[in-house]
């Protein structure tokens, strides 16, 4: 009993003394290479697209476009590209607060992870993204688009398809860099361009798709993504982080919009 | 001098079946640990929600020793507030989060320690790649698992 006291009262003794040190004003981040955790979280479209929204009143129902449902076709990398695209979609009809857009893109979301034999695992987010559609829930919306992503990927590292997963993650960011770019292009100021400072997630998807089998690297298209990302890393990676040029916004807009064409393009 | 003592080859495979089942047995333990974790750090972001932040279903895990540290990196887009929960389900542990940008320069507007939750809060002054530094003070344990969500509100 005294000993559990006292191993108490030590652990408390040196949490507290643990504590009592405020954080470092500045740290060597060179230090830390090799405790740095390695998967990146990539962001949803819709932590850009709040901060674009702040600084003016977008057009999203322009960058959504006409409706269309996109089918799976036999290339499982290509229905993974495009699974990414159409739920990026998701979280811009959830900008434009369009319902019925929305529910159309949950059921194409759904309808591709079958393709890539993960239906199961997004049938409930399929079924919440309506149900919160027709509510205009839209902050639980953009939270089921999110989970549905996760869903995605998960069951497909269950599958041992996690280099597919990476795929969708990437298909999502083209189409909503796509979108970005648009935006910032129709008005741009620095402000607005500063959104397209994403290095560390260049090079993320860089060594994604630099660590894949060599089939999925043979896939033409997954060939042309890597292409357009290395047109698109240094056209960032050159710019400062407060002074993104029009020229180069335009450029990334330019390549993102091929490549997401690309991607939708019917298997011929 | 130490010396090696080696085994013959059947015995080096009992042994390395040993192993293996060791390494098969502990894998879903140290996965559950993150699990539950991740269960707490959703349970402190998720009053959050109510504020209007939309807590990323994507998230950060591990574990650490006493006086270990590791650093989770992460872009982040001025205009956003950021905030971010750390948390593991040791009892007793403390532990501690906070927020550099890509100089080293501490960038949190706030940050605190309750139990086994630490929680920090950003505002970007500029768009780019930031570093959350997950650090574990004291534990009972010996490795203690912790993961990390974040939520963001424009």
């Amino acid at each position: 009993m005294i000993r559990v006291f006292f191993t108490l009262l030590l652990t408390a003794v040196m949490a507290a003394k643990a504590t009592a040190q405020p954080p470092a004003k500045q740290i060597d981040l060179s230090q830390f290479p090799a405790d740095t955790v390695d998967n990146v979280v990539v962001p949803v479209p819709s932590e850009v697209f709040a901060v674009l929204d702040k600084l003016g009143n977008p057009n999203w129902r322009e960058q959504l476009g006409a409706a269309t449902t996109y089918p799976a076709t036999a290339n499982r990398a290509k229905d993974a590209l495009l699974l990414g695209t159409v739920i990026a979609d998701g979280f811009i009809a959830v900008e434009a607060e369009d319902s019925e857009r929305v529910k159309e893109i949950g059921r194409n979301v759904l309808t591709l992870a079958e393709a890539i034999n993960v239906r199961k695992s997004v049938v409930a987010r399929s079924n919440s993204i309506v149900e919160k559609a027709d509510a205009r829930e839209w902050n639980a919306v953009r939270r089921e688009f999110d989970g549905a992503l996760q869903d995605v990927n998960q069951a497909m590292v269950e599958l041992n398809d996690g280099q597919l997963a990476q795929l969708v993650s990437l298909g999502g960011w083209l189409r909503g860099t796509e979108a970005l770019t648009s935006i910032v292009q129709e008005k741009y100021s620095r402000e607005r361009a500063e959104l397209l400072h994403q290095p560390l997630l260049i090079d993320y998807f860089d060594k994604q798709l630099a660590s894949m089998s060599p089939r999925l690297r043979r896939n033409s298209l997954v060939d042309e993504v890597g292409k357009a990302l290395e047109q698109i890393g240094p056209l960032v990676k050159k710019s400062s982080e407060t002074e993104i040029p029009a020229e180069t916004v335009a450029e990334i807009n330019r390549i993102t919009s091929q490549i997401v064409e690309m991607i939708r393009a019917k298997a011929g | 001098m130490t010396m090696m003592k080696k085994f013959p080859r059947s015995q080096r495979f009992n042994r390395l079946l040993v192993v293996l089942a060791a390494v098969l047995t502990t894998l879903p333990v140290a996965l559950a640990y993150v699990d539950d974790a991740l269960s707490f750090a959703y349970e402190a972001a998720n009053p959050y929600a109510q504020q209007g932040y939309v807590i990323r279903e994507d998230a950060w895990g591990g574990d650490l020793g006493s006086g270990e540290k590791k650093a989770v990196t992460a872009q982040l887009f001025r205009g956003n507030n950021y905030i971010f929960f750390l948390a593991t389900d040791v009892d007793g542990a403390s532990l501690r989060v906070n927020i550099y940008d890509s100089a080293g320069n501490l960038a949190e507007s706030k940050s605190w320690q309750r139990g086994r939750f630490a929680y920090a809060e950003i505002k970007p002054k500029a768009t780019g790649t930031y570093y959350a530094i997950v650090e574990v003070l004291s534990s009972p344990e010996e490795r203690t698992g912790w993961a990390l969500v974040y939520g963001f509100r424009k």
